[in-house]
């Protein structure tokens, strides 16, 4: 027999297994089992099974986020099942402004972001991801892989840059790519939507907080665990222009021919007058030409090939219709390899991880690449402890088409090259790159070739981005920490413009241009917290100091006529091109911030909360006098469930807390160095040829900027009032939270009156402005099914801009106009233009309207505004927002057995697009391709023959004006160029099977999946793609593309992407 | 710190000064701070020749439709606006620059007087006091009633002053140019303006305010004891060729260069540059700025010699046809013509000849190009960067030249009776218009040749002399205007000579009368009135200048 003692059964250790499940029944994947007392501890696979050895009398902990953790006692059993009971919304701990809070100790707006819908989405920035899964954020990003991305955390408050700031493992960032990154390292994000939460990060948080935490080791896990990701994807756009456009160029020719016809030209005279010669032929049954140029063989007659000569004797055949968008898009392809190896002994943790991100873009030749490295650890040894976070990274972009061309888009493939007219081949007859190199064909590039010659233009960069910290507890109830952040990254371009003989407005000579930039960020912050409970009482004390000290430099350079155009002759020097065309320049920036701030949480009975903030920074790019500026918030919270009134075991409501938040933020981000006047200009500028030798010039000076030393803090104050709810046994969540920011001191450049020259006039402290709005999200997280959804609204008016006038101008104008005011009591980046009324009936409304300029039957028809009986400039009004009137996503997941479905919803409602493309797809300007339906659907004439001004119609209301050549007038600025932008699309969806372990025995866990992004849209734009891209706009005071939303230039088209994955661990 | 720029510290100096000052030269055309089409341009070509009888927008309907509205008089136009507010900046900015050049050198003269002589100092604030004025002049003959500002003003929002106020302030500047400036370039330096280019300018001034008896004077003392002459011929007025360049012709000119180390070719003719010939011709352009019908008729004579349109006003805008090569083998035509227009199959200086590819819709905007501002091939004046480098060269634009002063101080003859003074300047002008035809152009030697060169097949080439003394006071001074279009066709002068001469109106609806049956869309354009005199002030400008809730810039008439 045996004779163990009982002593000797319990020491015993034994295999524990079983399975962790919610409440509901459904299996826990990731959750935590740990042999309390020891360092033995296991994770549960994605069935939510865990195999451990521990002690047979020993006890299991078992924790997952987001569920309360259970202690269970093993008493000798070989199999515990574990169910976990979820824990109430406000219990979860979430990381804020240098510390860790539970949620109902937050007295601010505070939004998590779902971060299993992130995961369901393959773009290469963490940040474009956030669309839709979070309240009170909106992001824009272009199809473009690796494009920037513009997020908006409660509508916009500044005339300057609204980007929010990162906090990546405490380290403070702006940078909107965020492609350094990797999205699979990313543990949890939170967004500090108000103040009172915000007001910690005082400088820079007056546009939100974006709290992004990588994934750590967890300290005693053992044995380290390794997990594989694997995703791979076919991308294609959402929708082509081909889709839109006249395809055949006999039916481009009827718009031609149509538009001369109504404006009194005799069919006999139009060919001539439009291409010079009989292009199509007989004008009453037109055919495809043969050739479209033929060098000096103007008439194209009797052809020789042989004369035949690149690149000045050009002959280029007619196209039966080229399909220029597919020309350019086709199928994208996306690929994302991720190992990730995490562990963690007795004090210490680690998490390693290595990702290589594949991105071929929809647009031919447009690719973009990263690796990057991760290596997390920290160390604890008694009271101290210590480690690093750091990610390095490296990537490239290379292809032709500029995610944003800037100006008038043209330069762009999509903004009008595009739209080439289909009679255009894409190859001439030896098979050079054709353009319209003749009359009457428009000066678009071909978009083919553009892509291809710009195909080796590569962008890279390079980013050390993380933080080493240190830390003592001198007491339990006293924390020291230090934290050194940096943000190290250099950047570099090399690109090539091509030679275009074949454009009617030919190019002759090639040429390069590169350049360099790099810039260094250090934040080395301190903090010393404080913590202590006594009976009722909770006294959270924190106190700490930063600084923050930046610097970039960038240096360009160009070369021309180059003698080999081969990419290893692509440097800047002088043996290899046109001397005489080299040029280089480099310019830099420094600027440095020193912070002060301490927070106060005072906890009572975890019913009462009261938080105070103050945070003082000082900034070098502000004047000195006005350098440093207070940041305070407060916050009170009232726990309604604690109280002794509250119902026990209310069915409806399991807890409820109220919220409200008054603070204070900061924003200094405009350029360093606007607080003196500076000198400058460049060789095009400001030199001259005083000599008159034709080609030397004497170097020249003027005032470039005009400073102004009195520069302070833009401020943004913000209240914010809100409820937390879990309702019916925590089984749904509830978040309102309805919020003001009014922005004062506003940081803007006032435009200065012509007579004062051309420098770029001072910032000052002049503009006030107001946002309004509320976020709300309900969700529920059951076994079987979970669904979140997410509203916002915002509204945004201008209450002051100073300087003159009570308006400015958006940033770029359209080739009729400016389309973009901002003006007083109006949001920002209004849409600006005349009324389109309708059209011209007949020559008696043109008599009984007001008198227009070009007014004639079939024009579009403006509203006299101001009834002063004409159509004048002063005539033009506000005719649409940009801004939304509500934004929501919708995420829904469901589970059974071993699949689960998952996917998001995303709709924006009630803004406006201008649609900039109509100057060329309706109004025909420089002669490019057109609407499909434009013949059919513009205003005809019942007889073409009667005098211009006689002609009538039967159909007052098409949906184009009449096609006229003479109308240079419908085409202004107007209401007709509007349209609602609203839409609703499935942003991702995705199926994923758990593979049982019976298939794969050797693995902890497997899941493969299948998904799809931007699956379907619905939405009455007309346009290529509602869901557009904010411009690149900079102004002289930096980013202001706040001032020019919701334009449409012809920006690259979001992606349907379907992709299949894998994730195993082992 | 700022990072990469000068403080002014750092050029409270003579370089500074200097450099100043060269930055107020570099104004007088396009800048890049005001890089834009059409409005800047110093030579007016789109303010003062497209809405003029000179010339068409060109190009096609479908590009710059703003420069149509220029052409039809829809000056109301957000898109004019614009244009009409790239001409504003542009013209202040360059009052700005002279401005600040002063303001510095009276800093440095106050901080350091030892660091510039007296001399340089005159000579400074002389050139800068000249170019305020220059640049006052351009604002003042596109709008009238402007403001004027001097080294002393921080008031940016001042109030218009009423168009005979502007004029004598202009006076004013350029009366004490005169008195600082040297009569010949300082350092030697040919772009740089005199004490006689001053006085040139003063008599432009008074001219344009129709102070004859002034003007008069002005600019006699200006024929009598000044530095300048007429080009022997004809072709080396707009050149490309540098030993052509700023001859005794020249008064003022933007010098223009390229292949100077700008990347672009911005110091190149950069506000001509649209107007080049399309793409079957070297320059691949945008055919902007084309001839119109009536001017290349303009340029008929008679069997004396002598303008057509004098002798029979009433058929010789008759022509509607094509006049190409084939089509003028045998007409009797002004020599000028084919400096100021490329013809269908006559050489295009040493382009080889002009051919209808070079048009780019010649059913609307006809099939003539221009033709002064494009640089021989020869003369190597050609860029070798930018956006389409051919349509960059190193041709000085005129901006006031020698002929033009003679043309005015005819006028100024006329206006004070001596018509016979008058006679012989015009028949001075004819005179050189006769020295050379345009040739064959297969060379350089071949570009201009004389007027009876037996290789001259498109055209009979005749320049006659006005023989009969002048003793109508009315017919001479039609004699001298339409001499004036002539010689000065196509430089951006011809709708700011109407004005002056009170003629626009009546000259301009008959022209469009006729030519909206040549050009369909010009049958659009509206009625020229009174209030086209002047150009509206950009209305953003008038927003500008709001100090509290009114406006200090008040709109011109009618606007």
């Amino acid at each position: 027999a045996t004779a163990l003692t009982s002593g000797q059964v319990a020491a015993q250790r034994i295999r524990v297994a079983g399975t962790v499940t919610s409440a509901g029944g459904a299996p826990l994947g990731g959750a935590q089992v740990r042999a309390l007392g020891s360092d033995t501890a296991a994770l549960t696979n994605a069935q939510g099974r865990y195999a451990i050895t521990a002690p047979g009398n020993g006890t299991l902990q078992i924790t997952f986020i987001g569920f309360r953790p259970v202690e269970v006692p093993i008493n000798g059993r070989t199999t515990v099942d574990v169910s976990l009971e979820r824990l109430a919304v406000l219990e979860q701990v979430l990381v804020t402004g240098y510390t860790q809070q539970r949620r109902a100790e937050i007295t601010g707006a505070v939004a998590t972001v779902n971060t299993q819908a992130v995961e369901r989405q393959t773009t290469a920035s963490v940040v474009q991801r956030l669309a839709g899964n979070v309240s009170g954020v909106q992001v824009e990003a272009s199809g473009s892989p690796g494009s920037r991305s513009t997020v908006r955390i409660r509508g916009v408050s500044s005339f300057q840059n609204n980007d929010p700031l990162y906090i990546v493992d405490g380290t403070p960032v702006q940078d909107s790519y965020v492609n350094w990154l990797n999205a699979d390292d990313v543990e949890s994000v939170q967004v500090l939507k108000d103040a009172s939460s915000a007001s910690i990060y005082g400088a820079r948080a007056s546009n939100g907080v974006v709290i992004i935490e990588t994934k750590k080791g967890r300290a005693g896990q053992g044995v380290s665990r390794a997990t594989l990701r694997v995703r791979t994807g076919l991308a294609t756009p959402v929708r082509g222009y081909d889709d839109i456009l006249i395809q055949s160029p006999l039916d481009y020719f009827q718009v031609v021919k149509q538009s001369y016809l109504n404006a009194g030209y005799k069919l006999a005279d139009i060919q001539s007058a439009v291409y010079g010669r009989n292009l199509y032929g007989d004008p009453n049954s037109p055919s495809v030409p043969q050739y479209i140029y033929c060098g000096s063989n103007t008439t194209c007659s009797n052809v020789d090939v042989s004369k035949y000569g690149y690149p000045n004797n050009l002959i280029v055949p007619g196209s039966a219709g080229t399909n220029w968008w597919k020309q350019v898009f086709g199928t994208g392809k996306v690929g994302d390899y991720n190992l990730d190896v995490a562990g963690g002994g007795v004090g210490n943790t680690y998490n390693l991880s290595f990702n290589y991100f594949d991105q071929i873009g929809t647009a031919r030749f447009n690719r973009y690449q990263r690796g990057s490295i991760r290596v997390n650890t920290s160390f604890n040894r008694a009271k101290f402890f210590t480690g690093e976070n750091i990610a390095l990274s490296g990537d490239r972009g290379t292809g032709g088409l500029p995610n944003d061309p800037g100006g008038y888009a043209e330069d762009g493939i999509l903004g009008k090259n595009v739209l080439m007219q289909p009679v255009i081949p894409v190859r001439d007859i030896q098979g050079n790159f054709a353009s319209g190199k003749a009359q009457g064909l428009g000066n678009q590039s071909n978009p083919l070739k553009l892509a291809y010659e710009h195909r080796d233009d590569v962008g890279k960069n390079g980013r050390i981005f993380g933080s080493a910290f240190a830390g003592f507890d001198v007491t339990p109830k006293l924390n020291l920490r230090s934290t050194l952040g940096l943000n190290v990254g250099q950047g570099s371009f090399a690109g090539y413009s091509p030679p275009l003989p074949e454009n009617s407005e030919p190019t002759f000579n090639n040429g390069i241009n590169e350049n360099n930039s790099s810039f260094q960020n250090f934040t080395w912050s301190n903090t010393a917290r404080y913590s202590a409970n006594r009976g009722p009482h909770t006294l959270g004390l924190l106190i700490g100091q930063e600084v923050i000290r930046g610097s970039s430099r960038f240096m360009t350079g160009s070369l021309g006529s180059l003698i080999s155009t081969d990419i290893a002759s692509r440097y800047i020097q002088d043996a290899l091109g046109d001397a005489s065309t080299k040029s280089v320049s480099s310019s830099g920036s420094r600027n440095a911030l020193v912070s002060y701030f301490g927070k106060a949480d005072y906890n009572l009975l975890d019913r009462y909360l009261v938080s105070f903030t103050v945070r003082r920074d000082g900034s070098s790019n502000l004047g000195r006098a006005n350098r440093w500026g207070t940041f305070p918030a407060a916050g009170l919270g009232w726990r309604l469930s604690q109280e002794p009134f509250f119902p026990k075991d209310n069915a409806i409501f399991s807890d409820v807390r109220l919220r409200a938040g008054w603070g204070v933020t900061g924003n200094q981000q405009i350029p360093s160095g606007r607080i003196v006047s500076t000198f400058g200009g460049d060789r095009g500028d400001v030199y001259y040829d005083i000599n008159g030798s034709n080609n030397s010039i004497v170097a020249g000076f003027r005032q470039t900027q005009l400073g102004n030393a009195n520069l302070k803090w833009e401020e943004n104050r913000s209240t914010n009032v809100g409820a937390d709810l879990s309702l019916f046994r925590n089984n749904v969540d509830l978040v309102v939270d309805v919020w003001q920011r009014k922005t004062n001191n506003l940081l803007f450049d006032p435009r200065l009156p012509g007579t004062a020259g051309l420098a770029a006039p001072p910032i000052q402290n002049v503009g006030r402005m107001q946002n309004t709005g509320f976020d709300l999200s309900v969700g529920h997280r059951g076994a079987s099914w979970s669904a979140t959804l997410n509203g916002s609204h915002y509204k945004n008016k201008i209450l002051a801009i100073g300087g003159s006038g009570d308006f400015f101008y958006g940033p770029i104008a359209t080739r009729f106009g400016n389309q973009v005011i901002n003006k007083i009591g109006q949001p920002i980046g209004a849409f600006y233009g005349y009324v389109a009324d309708g059209f011209f009936k007949d020559a008696a409304d043109v008599t009984a309207s007001p008198k227009q300029d070009g007014a004639a039957p079939g024009r579009i028809k403006f509203r006299d505004t101001n009834g002063d009986g004409q159509i004048t400039l002063a005539d033009r009004t506000i005719i649409g927002s940009p801004h939304p009137d509500f934004t929501g996503g919708l995420d829904l997941t469901f589970r059974r057995g071993a699949f689960e479905l998952g996917g998001t919803i995303f709709g924006t409602f009630g803004n406006k697009i201008f649609d900039v493309q109509k100057e060329f797809y309706v109004f025909r300007d420089f002669s490019t391709n057109v609407r499909k339906d434009l013949l059919a659907n513009s205003w005809t004439p019942v007889d073409a023959t009667v005098p211009r001004a006689q002609y009538t119609t039967n159909n007052p209301n098409p949906k184009y004006p009449i096609l006229d050549i003479n109308d240079t007038y419908s085409r202004a600025v107007s209401s007709y160029y509007v349209e609602s932008g609203s839409y609703v699309r499935m942003t991702n969806l995705q199926l994923a099977w758990d593979v049982p372990q019976r298939y794969a025995r050797w693995l902890a866990s497997a899941r493969v999946y299948v998904q799809a992004e931007n699956l379907f849209t619905i939405t009455g734009y007309n346009g290529l793609d509602p869901a557009l891209p904010a411009a690149n706009v900079t102004g002289a005071a930096g980013d202001i593309r706040d001032q020019y939303r919701g334009v449409d230039r012809g920006s690259y088209p979001s992606s349907r992407t379907l992709s299949v994955g894998i994730i195993t661990s082992f | 710190t700022p990072q990469g720029a000068l403080n002014e510290s750092t050029l409270a100096n003579l370089t500074g000064v200097e450099g100043s000052l060269i930055a107020a030269y570099r104004a007088l055309d396009c800048t890049d701070s005001n890089f834009a089409f059409g409005g800047c341009s110093a030579s007016n070509w789109g303010l003062g020749s497209v809405p003029s009888d000179d010339a068409y927008k060109g190009s096609e309907a479908q590009d710059f439709p703003d420069m149509t509205d220029i052409e039809n008089y829809h000056w109301g136009s957000s898109g004019v606006e614009g244009i009409l507010n790239n001409k504003w900046q542009q013209v202040y900015e360059g009052v700005v620059r002279a401005n600040s050049t002063l303001r510095l050198l009276k800093e440095v003269q106050t901080s350091n007087p030892a660091a510039v002589s007296a001399d340089a100092a005159k000579g400074i604030q002389g050139e800068a006091i000249f170019l305020r004025a220059h640049y006052h002049f351009e604002a003042w003959r596109v709008w009238g009633n402007i403001g004027y500002y001097r080294e002393d003003d921080h008031d940016f929002q001042k109030p218009n002053l009423t168009s005979d106020q502007v004029a004598a302030e202009l006076l004013k500047d350029l009366d004490q140019a005169i008195s600082l400036l040297l009569s010949t370039p300082r350092n030697g330096q040919v772009g740089r303006v005199t004490s006689w280019t001053a006085k040139a300018y003063k008599g432009r001034v008074q001219a344009y305010a129709g102070q004859w008896a002034e003007a008069l004077k002005t600019l006699q003392d200006v024929k009598n004891n000044g530095p300048y002459a007429l080009e022997p011929s004809y072709d080396r007025v707009w050149t490309g060729f540098k030993e052509f360049e700023n001859g005794k012709e020249t008064i003022l000119a933007y010098q223009a260069s390229a292949n100077d180390g700008d990347p672009n070719g911005n110091n190149a003719n950069t506000g001509e540059r649209l107007n080049f010939p399309h793409s079957g011709s070297h320059f691949g352009c945008c055919g902007f700025h084309q001839p119109s019908q009536n001017l290349v008729n303009f340029f008929q004579v008679d069997a004396n010699g002598l303008p057509l349109s004098l002798s029979s006003p009433s058929t010789w805008n008759a022509r509607n046809d094509n006049l190409d090569a084939k089509a003028s083998a045998n007409v009797a035509l002004d020599p000028r013509l084919d400096w100021t227009v490329g013809r269908d199959g006559v050489p295009y200086k040493d382009w080889g000849p002009h051919d209808p590819t070079w048009i780019r819709a010649p059913g609307f905007s006809g099939p003539y190009s221009p033709k002064k501002m494009q640089h021989e091939k020869a003369s190597g004046a050609e860029s070798n960067v930018g956006w389409v480098p051919t349509q960059l060269n190193s041709d000085n634009i005129h901006l006031y030249r020698y002929a033009d002063l003679l043309l005015m101080l005819a006028e100024a003859e006329v206006e004070s009776g001596s018509l016979e003074n008058a006679r012989a300047i015009v028949n001075q002008i004819r005179t050189r218009a006769g020295a050379k035809a345009q040739g064959p152009g297969t060379d350089r030697a071949s570009i201009a040749v004389p007027l009876n060169d037996p290789s001259i097949t498109w055209a009979k080439y005749k320049v006659g002399l006005y023989t009969q003394p002048w003793t109508d006071k009315n017919a001479a001074r039609d004699a001298v205007r339409t001499e004036r279009r002539l010689e000065l066709a196509m430089e951006g002068q011809r709708f700011f000579d109407l004005r002056r001469w009170k003629i626009a109106e009546q000259v301009l609806n008959a022209y469009v009368a006729v030519e909206k049956n040549r050009r369909s869309y010009i049958a659009a354009a509206e009625p020229f009135t009174s209030r086209h005199l002047l150009y509206p002030i950009p209305q953003v400008q008038i927003e500008l200048s709001k100090a509290g809730s009114t406006s200090n810039l008040k709109q011109n008439p009618g606007w």
